[in-house]
This record gives structure tokens, C-alpha cells and sequence, in this order.
């Protein structure tokens, strides 16, 4: 029963992560209609904004998590103007966009490895690596600030979305595009709104990663995760995207504990398959076509 | 009001207008009749700015019409959808707060929901419901009063009685008589001609791209190649 409970508590925290970016993911398809691919290249600069400012700016922890953040938020608006926002204005189909997107993702992850090095580096230990007991359950620090900084963010982005007239816009915007429009909406802003939010969320996700494990040009392939998380909760639904990542997180956490850490990660492709095939609409998702 | 001169309008490779010229006067009803895939709907998306005309011009109370949707609502034209498009994933509150978007004044904008909501009891009766459970009609409805909301002047109105049962019909035609007497002007694409020049003062008959015909509602009703080409299958059905 203590591993049990262990292994949910571990699972919570890395789930809460896997819902920073699954979020991210889920907003820009409920404007867009399209997986953006060049997700997880924004997780990893997030990584690096916060690595260098921690080592090379010699910032505090705060600020270089704001760093990064603010960071990735301007980046993924600089990326949807240069990618994506010429393929809107043609009204391209869904699948331009995606390779777009892929075309964004080599080249951020390439952009990396061609000027600082594809080598690892450790973030400094900034919260100690003693961990808190609550009865026969501990907590790792950096376990325990993940998870209560990514509820904070998500519930930050939940009322956002829900109480505020630009979060009201951006609803409107993800039901139909034309009609939000025709209320008056600037949609060409939504959109910079929802990856500024989606970008935000990445960057806090990668700081996270980094100093979880470490800072790679790679680590963006994480996002896979995130991805499949999204599907699962069911893409285009926010709530969904969070609970699909919880679900996942917890999976793959209990997985690596009773069975092998070495089906960790095939569990997630097991359940996206699943998924895909079962119920392709994820827990509570709103639509089943062009999935991509 | 609104000027509309020698527009050209194309996409995908296709001409959907080819010199398009038309004036709404402040107070008019005016309507556009024409068969399927005449360029009726085209020519309001160009007017609201979706579609980025290739020649023409077009004003609006005497200035340039705006470049941007938003901008052009801002001016004061609102667009009633074809397919109506009402947020279904939002309550039919905050549908009718969407029309309110770009508009600060609390006070106006409360004195507008009482009116939309007397206008309109039902939505009042399910104001808290979401808008994807109303009925067609009731979605008809809820799209024309989030655009009364926005307090534009000139209303655009794109097939409202499209899909919608005859009783229904009929009660949307006298609803905009009633957004005509709220001080409105309208401009009204409808396929259904009869219905349409009989509650318009002057009508256009769009035909491939071009207008091929303007005048008072009542004389190009009485048109006999408009009778033949709009009005015949119309009275055969029962009107």
C-alpha cells in the first residue's frame, strides 16, 4: 500500500507536467485544428532559458524561471508569425500546417545543436535532494514544487479561459473562428494570445524537465508524451488534456514500479493506439476527424 | 449608407463576382435574390471582410470600409450568418455577451439584452443553457439577437430562413419587421425571393456574379422573367 501510494504521488507530479505541455497542445488545436508539432522545440528552449539563466546570468531560481518562461511565450508567438501565420491567411489546409510545424520543430531542435553543442548539462540543485515524509510516503522538493506550480498555472489558465472576456473570445474562437469574428473579435490576436499562453506553459514544462533529468536538444521529444496525453483526455478539451496527462503520468509511474521501468514508455504508445482506435474522441474530446 | 462599387470577388479560381455595384440607404430593407451559388454569399463575406476583393470599392457612411472583420463590426455592420454559427459550446447568455464584445457602455448594453430578450422570450426562458441544445429556430434566433448585440446599424442577414420549417419561416420574416422598426437597416440575402421582396422596399437579383436587375421591391416582384426564374417554384409550393 506505501509503494502504491508512492508511485500515485510520483505519478501526480509528473503528470501535472505532462499537463503544462498537453495543454499548450490542446489550445492551439481548439483555435487551429492542427497538432502543433513545434511543441516540444519550445519545451526545450524553456529548458535552456532557464539553464543559462541560472549558470551564465548567474539569476536566482525565480528569475530565471520567469526568463524562461517569458522566453518561450515570445518565441512561440515569433514561431506561429513565421510558420503558420502565412499559411492562415491562405486558408491552407490542416496538413500544411503540420509540416510547417515539423519544419519549425528540426529546425529549433538543429538551431540548438549547431550553436551550443548537442552535449547534456545538469541543471545546478536548487531544492535539495532530500525529500519531505508524509507518513510512509515521501515527496522528492523538485517533485513537490512541480506539481503545486503546474496546479497553480492550470487553474490560472482555467479561469483565464472561463472568466475573462479575452478567455470568453478565445472559447468563441475555438467553436468558430468566422462567427468570433463577426462579433468583433480580433481573431488574428486570439491566436497570438493562445500560443503567448501555450508557449508560457512550455517554458515552465521544460524548465521542469531540466531539471528533472537534464538539458538535451532532444528533450523536446518528450512532448510525445504530452501528445499522447492530449489524445487520451481527448484533443481540443482542456479539461480533458489535464486529465488525460494525470492518467498517463500515474500509468506510466505504476507501470515502471510493478512491472519495468522499460515499459514505461511503451505503455503511452499503447494507450494512444488504444485510444485511436476505441474511442478516437480521447475521454472528452469534441471531434474525431483529422486527428493529426 | 452602404456604397458598394463594381466589386470583383475571387476564389479557389473562381469569379464569384464580376461588377458588383449597390447602395443601401439608412432605414431600407434591401434584399439580394438570386438562385444558389450566384455569389450572394459572397458578396456579404466581401462587405464583412472576409473576402479581400480583387477590384471594386466600398464604403460605409461615407468612409472606406474597414480591412478586417472585427474593425468592420466596429464600424457598424453586423452579419447573421448562413448556418447561423452560434457558439454551441458557450451558454446562450454568453452568446448574446459575445455580441456585446466590443462594447464598454454596461448600461446600453444591459438595455440591449432586455430587448433582445423581449424580442426574443424563448432565449430568455434558456439563457442558461447551452447554445448547441436549442432548436434550428431557436439558433436562428440567438443569431440575430448576438448581432442585434453588437449595435451595429446596417444588419447583414445571410439566408436566415434557410432550413427552418414554413411556421418558422413565417415568424422570422415578421422578426425582421420588428429589427427594421428597432431603427435597423438590413440587407438581406434570402433564396426564399417571395417571402424576401415582400417585406423589402428594394431588391437587386444577383445571376452569376452580376446584377442583372434593381428596383423597388413591389415592381421586380411583378417581373415576369423574375416571377418564372424566382417566384414560380415559390407559389407552387404553397409559399
Amino acid at each position: 500500500m506505501a509503494q502504491f501510494l508512492q508511485q500515485m504521488v510520483n505519478g501526480l507530479s509528473i503528470g501535472s507536467v505532462y499537463a503544462l505541455m498537453a495543454v499548450g497542445y490542446s489550445l492551439v488545436y481548439s483555435i487551429m485544428n492542427f497538432s502543433n508539432f513545434a511543441h516540444g522545440g519550445v519545451i526545450m528552449f524553456g529548458a535552456y532559458f532557464g539553464f543559462f539563466a541560472m549558470t551564465q546570468l548567474k539569476l536566482p531560481f525565480p528569475a530565471a524561471f520567469a526568463v524562461a518562461f517569458v522566453g518561450t511565450a515570445v518565441l512561440a508567438v515569433v514561431i506561429e508569425r513565421i510558420a503558420y501565420k502565412p499559411l492562415r491567411e491562405r486558408n491552407a489546409p490542416f496538413l500544411y500546417f503540420i509540416i510547417s510545424a515539423m519544419g519549425a520543430s528540426i529546425f529549433l531542435e538543429n538551431i540548438i545543436i549547431a550553436t551550443i553543442g548537442p552535449t547534456f548539462r545538469t541543471y545546478p540543485d536548487v531544492f535539495g535532494r532530500t525529500s519531505i515524509s508524509l507518513g510512509s510516503v515521501a515527496i522528492g522538493r523538485l517533485d513537490l514544487i512541480m506539481f503545486v506550480i503546474s496546479a497553480v498555472c492550470l487553474a490560472g489558465l482555467v479561469l483565464f479561459i472561463e472568466k475573462t472576456k479575452i478567455g470568453r473570445a478565445i472559447q468563441a474562437s475555438a467553436y468558430n473562428m468566422k462567427a468570433a469574428a463577426l462579433m468583433g473579435v480580433n481573431t488574428d490576436r486570439v491566436v497570438m494570445i493562445v500560443f503567448a499562453l501555450g508557449g508560457m506553459l512550455a517554458g515552465i514544462a521544460g524548465v521542469f524537465f531540466g531539471m528533472k533529468y537534464t538539458v538535451y536538444p532532444q528533450i523536446g521529444n518528450i512532448t510525445t508524451k504530452s501528445f499522447v496525453a492530449a489524445v487520451f483526455g481527448g484533443l481540443g478539451s482542456l479539461p480533458g488534456a489535464v486529465l488525460g496527462s494525470v492518467l498517463l503520468g500515474i500509468i506510466e509511474t505504476l507501470v515502471a514500479g510493478y512491472l519495468s521501468s522499460q515499459f514505461r514508455d511503451l505503455i503511452a504508445f499503447v494507450i494512444l493506439i488504444g485510444v485511436l482506435v476505441f474511442r478516437p474522441t480521447g475521454i472528452m474530446g469534441k471531434t474525431t476527424e483529422d486527428k493529426a | 449608407m452602404l456604397n458598394v462599387e463594381n466589386l470583383h470577388v475571387a476564389y479557389g479560381g473562381i469569379r464569384a463576382l464580376k461588377g458588383v455595384s449597390l447602395r443601401v440607404e439608412e432605414g431600407e430593407i434591401v434584399t439580394i435574390i438570386g438562385a444558389n451559388g450566384a455569389g450572394k454569399s459572397t458578396l456579404l463575406n466581401a462587405i464583412s471582410g472576409f473576402l479581400k476583393p480583387a477590384a471594386g470599392t466600398m464604403s460605409f457612411k461615407g468612409k472606406p470600409l474597414g480591412r478586417r472583420p472585427d474593425i468592420i463590426v466596429r464600424d457598424g455592420i453586423c452579419h447573421v450568418p448562413e448556418g447561423r454559427l452560434v457558439f454551441a459550446n458557450l451558454s446562450v447568455e454568453n452568446n448574446l455577451a459575445m455580441g456585446a464584445y466590443l462594447r464598454n457602455d454596461k448600461k446600453a448594453v444591459a438595455a440591449d439584452l432586455e430587448r433582445v430578450y423581449s424580442l426574443f422570450p424563448r432565449l430568455a426562458e434558456r439563457s442558461k443553457q447551452s447554445a448547441g441544445t436549442l432548436s434550428g429556430g431557436e439558433q436562428q434566433m440567438l443569431a440575430m439577437g448576438r448581432a442585434l448585440m453588437t449595435d451595429g446599424d446596417l444588419v447583414l442577414m445571410d439566408e436566415p430562413s434557410l432550413g427552418l420549417a414554413p411556421l418558422l419561416v413565417q415568424t422570422v420574416f415578421e422578426i425582421i419587421g420588428e429589427i427594421h422598426k428597432l431603427g435597423k437597416t438590413i440587407l438581406l440575402v434570402e433564396q426564399n425571393a417571395f417571402r424576401a421582396l415582400s417585406v423589402a422596399d428594394r431588391a437587386y437579383v444577383l445571376e452569376q456574379g452580376r446584377i442583372v436587375k434593381e428596383g423597388k421591391a413591389s415592381d421586380v416582384a411583378a417581373d415576369p422573367a423574375v416571377r418564372d426564374s424566382y417566384l414560380g417554384a415559390e407559389s407552387k409550393a404553397g409559399g
